[in-house]
This record gives C-alpha cells, sequence and structure tokens, in this order.
C-alpha cells in the first residue's frame, strides 16, 4: 500500500462514554458535505467481520480482558483495511468515533500490558487530527444518568464488581479519564472542554477541521506495515517482512520508542502506580 | 516478586527484553501453576491430532485429569471466524487477530484456570500455528509473537516433522477438496487449489523449521510407525509428570 496515495483526512473524535462524540459527528457529517467533502463515518463494532460478535458476547458479560482486547482489535482493523484506508485513498474526509486510543485506554485500566496493547496498534494509521472530547466525572453522571442509564460495561462492572453500579461507574471512569489524559500528552491530542453547549464545541471544532484540511495530508503508520490485501506471487522479493532496520529507520522518524513508556507502569492491578496522575 | 524482571518465563523473551513487557497474563506454567501443558503442532497431515489423541487415552488411563483444547473452538468467537471464512472477508491481518482472540478466549477461560487447579491441558496446535500461517501470510514476524505475548509457555511443544510430499500426499488421499483459506488460496498463490496449498504449507514449513531452535520445540520423526512415535512422547510426557507434585486425579 503506498501511503502517499491516501489523499483524504483521517479525522479522530476521542473521549470518554457521554462526552458527546456521536453529537458532534452528527454535526460534522452534514456540515463537511455541504462544503463538498466527501465524508465516511465509522466507529466501534461496526465492522461486518467482528461487530456482531462482539455485540453477542457482550451480552453475555464473560469477556476476558485479552479477549476482549482482541476482538476490539479484529474490529477495528477490519474496518481500517476494508473501510478507513479506501476510503482514504478515494480523497474522503473520515470521521472515526473513538480511534485506537479508546480501545487502548479500555485494555490498560484493566491491567492489560501497556507495551502488548501498542505493539497490537502498531499497524494503525496515525491520524491527521485528534480531538479529545473531555468531560469530568461529574459532568458526565447527569449525561448518563438521563439519556441511557448505566450499562454493565460502560461501568467497568467486569473490573470493578460491585452491587451498586453508581459506584463501579465512577471508579471506572474515573481510571478511563486518567488514562485519555496520559494518553493525550503521549499523542498529542487537541482537547477540547466538552462541557459547554453541543453548539459552542461545533464551532470549535468547525475552525479546527478546517485547519486540518489545508494541510499536507501524507500518511503514516505508528511504525509497522500491514502486509498488501494481495502478497505478491511467491517468486517475488517483495513479500518480506520489514527488517529491523527500516522499523528502526520508521521509529527514528517518527521521533518515539515503540514502547515508550511501559516502564511506568506497573505489573498488576491497573498498571498504575499511586499518585501518578497527580500533575494531570 | 517482580515479575516483570524475571527472565525465566515464556518463550518470548527471546525476541523482546522482559522488562519491556510486563505481563498480559502470567507466562508460564510450570513453576507458577501446578498444572502441565503440552501440545502438538505440524503441517496438515503431519499426524500430530492422532498423536495428541492416543497420548490423551494413556493420561486417562493412567488417572490423570486430562482437559483437551483445540485450535480454533471457542465459542464466543467461533461464528465470526466461521463468518469471515465463509464470506472469505479476511485479510491476513484479520486472519491473524480472529484466531488470536479465539485463543485468547481459551486461554482465558480454560488453559490458564486448569493450569491453575492443576490439570494436565492438550493442545492441539498452539501459537507456533499462529506464527506459521501468518508469518506465510505476510504478516510481521514479530507482530505475531508479540500478539500472542500472553499465552502461557507449553511445558513441551511437540513439533511432528514430515516432509512436504508425505504430508500433501496424506492430505489428498483423505479429502475430496481443499478449505479456500487451508490451500492459502486468499494469497493468490495459484488458482489451483493442490498447487496453492503445496506453496503455502512449504512457506508454513519453513517456518516451523526457523521456530524448533526459537523456541527449542520438541522434534518428533512424523515418518516413524505410529507406535513408534507414541512411544517417544509417552517417555518424554511421563517424565514430566514425575516430576510435578500437585497435579489433580480423575474423579
Amino acid at each position: 500500500m503506498k501511503l502517499a496515495d491516501l489523499a483524504g483526512k483521517l479525522i479522530v473524535i476521542e473521549g470518554t462514554d457521554g462526552a458527546g462524540r456521536t453529537t458532534q459527528i452528527n454535526l460534522l457529517k452534514p456540515w463537511l458535505e455541504e462544503l463538498g467533502h466527501a465524508v465516511l463515518d465509522t466507529g466501534m463494532t461496526r465492522s461486518p467481520l467482528a461487530g456482531e460478535g462482539i455485540r453477542r458476547a457482550k451480552e453475555g458479560n464473560n469477556l476476558g480482558r485479552v479477549t476482549q482486547s482482541l476482538f476490539y482489535a479484529t474490529d477495528f482493523i477490519d474496518r481500517l483495511e476494508n473501510e478507513i484506508i479506501p476510503a482514504l485513498r478515494a480523497g474522503f474526509v473520515v470521521l472515526t468515533d473513538r480511534y485506537i486510543y479508546s480501545l487502548m485506554a479500555r485494555a490498560i485500566v484493566r491491567g492489560v500490558d501497556p507495551a502488548w496493547i501498542r505493539s497490537l496498534y502498531s499497524v494503525a494509521l496515525k491520524p491527521d487530527a485528534i480531538f479529545y472530547l473531555r468531560l469530568g466525572v461529574d459532568e458526565l453522571i447527569p449525561r448518563v444518568i438521563f439519556s441511557r442509564g448505566f450499562d454493565y460495561w460502560e461501568s467497568g462492572m467486569d473490573l470493578y464488581p460491585s452491587h451498586d453500579m453508581f459506584e463501579s461507574f465512577c471508579s471506572y471512569q474515573k481510571a478511563l479519564l486518567a488514562e485519555f489524559d496520559r494518553l493525550s500528552g503521549e499523542y498529542k491530542f487537541e482537547t477540547v472542554d466538552a462541557s459547554p453547549d453541543a453548539r459552542l464545541v461545533f464551532s470549535f471544532l468547525k475552525a479546527r477541521i478546517l485547519g486540518v484540511l489545508q494541510n499536507n495530508s501524507q500518511k503514516v503508520h505508528f511504525f509497522r506495515q500491514l502486509p498488501e490485501k494481495k502478497p505478491p506471487m511467491v517468486h517475488s522479493p517483495g513479500i518480506a517482512p520489514l527488517s529491523r532496520a527500516t522499523l528502526a529507520g520508521a521509529r527514528a522518524e517518527l521521533g518515539r520508542q515503540p514502547f515508550p513508556d511501559s516502564s511506568r507502569h506497573g505489573p498488576n492491578g491497573n498498571g498504575h502506580r499511586p499518585g501518578e496522575f497527580a500533575q494531570s | 516478586m517482580d515479575t516483570s524482571s524475571n527472565v525465566r518465563v515464556g518463550p518470548f523473551e527471546f525476541f523482546l527484553p522482559s522488562h519491556h513487557f510486563a505481563p498480559a497474563l502470567a507466562r508460564t506454567g510450570d513453576p507458577v501453576y501446578p498444572g502441565r501443558l503440552f501440545i502438538v503442532e505440524g503441517i496438515d497431515g503431519s499426524g500430530k491430532s492422532t498423536q495428541l489423541v492416543l497420548l490423551h487415552k494413556w493420561l486417562e488411563s493412567k488417572g490423570y485429569g486430562v482437559v483437551f483444547s483445540e485450535w480454533n473452538s471457542s465459542p464466543l468467537v467461533k461464528d465470526t471466524t466461521k463468518l469471515g471464512k465463509k464470506k472469505k472477508m479476511l485479510t491476513p491481518a484479520t486472519f491473524s487477530l480472529v484466531h488470536a482472540t479465539d485463543f485468547a478466549d481459551r486461554t482465558e477461560k480454560s488453559i490458564l484456570p486448569l493450569l491453575k487447579a492443576g490439570a494436565v491441558v492438550l493442545c492441539d496446535r498452539y501459537v507456533y500455528t499462529a506464527f506459521a500461517r501468518d508469518v506465510a501470510r505476510g504478516m510481521d514476524r514479530r507482530w505475531v509473537r508479540e500478539l500472542y505475548h500472553f499465552a502461557v509457555k507449553p511445558t513441551v511443544a511437540f513439533y511432528f516433522r514430515v516432509p512436504l510430499e508425505t504430508a500433501i500426499g496424506r492430505i489428498t488421499a483423505a479429502r475430496d477438496c481443499l478449505k479456500f483459506y487451508e490451500a492459502g488460496m486468499d494469497l493468490g498463490l495459484s488458482d489451483d487449489p493442490v498447487e496453492s496449498f503445496r506453496i503455502f504449507q512449504g512457506r508454513i514449513l519453513d517456518e516451523y523449521e526457523r521456530m524448533v531452535p526459537e523456541f527449542a520445540l520438541t522434534v518428533v520423526d512424523a515418518t516413524l510407525p505410529v507406535e513408534v512415535q507414541q512411544t517417544q512422547v509417552r517417555q518424554i510426557v511421563r517424565t514430566e509428570l514425575e516430576k510435578a507434585k500437585e497435579l489433580r486425579v480423575r474423579p
């Protein structure tokens, strides 16, 4: 795959549950279309391959943390290869409701090794922009109570089992928020205060996205490539996996180590050390 | 104990310094868990499943609490894999990921708890199958190894080594037709399924041979008579079980 061919823009809307991501995408899509841009909007569990499987697996409430991470990765890569990349090649603006960062945050708060999850998503494309809709837990609660109510997984009941779903919800969302804040620094999210009226957030996003649309859109992988959809015939030398040297070059280009801060995570529990978020 | 700096665990210390990876799950059978994990690997037609069935029967007759886990058998993931294969939706990357998801579910729900409980666990195919097939499909060798970082290292990994032509002869004699992904038809190697299968299995064989030293696989000559192979396997398993202290007996 020639990354230079991907002329479209990949715009990520991230944020915790209830931060208003979907609302914003529903406003942004018609606005972009009015400006004359072709838009693909995509989000978690929407892949034809794994979406249904994940929904069914979540009904049973017996999805382990590693299995969960891999199931979501299957869904993500299916959409990346079959929707996102073809759309970018055709020059679309791709608006994605969550990206690898939500999947990383959910896995890491569940105690999955951060280095492992980073390696898993090393084949993803770097977005042109990441807007992180940030909302504190206190502001999040009323939005959840008065819209859809508490949900088993959004309350992290697998992680914080409790008779009190509200308590689990608060603990889980706090942990997620802390992880998002940490990822925000590492991956250079643009943080957007999600507490004002949706119209205000929308105006802010519009201004930023207009800027993004004018930037050069050269795409890069985080540091690994996916194989061609149809790998070349057996006699072609083109199929050789990336050499260490190529990888090292790619990393240097990205200006960071593949597993930048795994040493900061403890081996057990939720992977955090006490006081680690004091500065965020 | 700082497990992240403990080098005894996992086959995975060969490709990543252990301090990079705190365990996604605990990573090894032997010193931590009372159970024992024996797995068989080899290309299609190597006779590994026959050998595992015979080993299973023997262990049961000796009174061990034995549990068998098959590649690609998680009830949670099976429908997704089936859908992807039937509709030919799988790319090398998603082929790799659905199998990893299936394996993760079996690891989290059965393999790991059973080893903790002191059972003898037998697996027909293990992570090495994924390493061989996914790399043969063009996935990055290191990425696939890291993907299975959560796997428990087997007590013994038997590799049934057989020449390509012998295996192909056994498979084509036993089957009417080859399946699409089994024959590697997704790779566009050849329009003829048997020829595609031959090229694809050849690549897989190369990957297995590379893994023999990398993961210290126990090689069994699969051209020998079934009984001779089984005697070798039982001898190695017996030695390992005699070292184990807290194994379960059958109820």
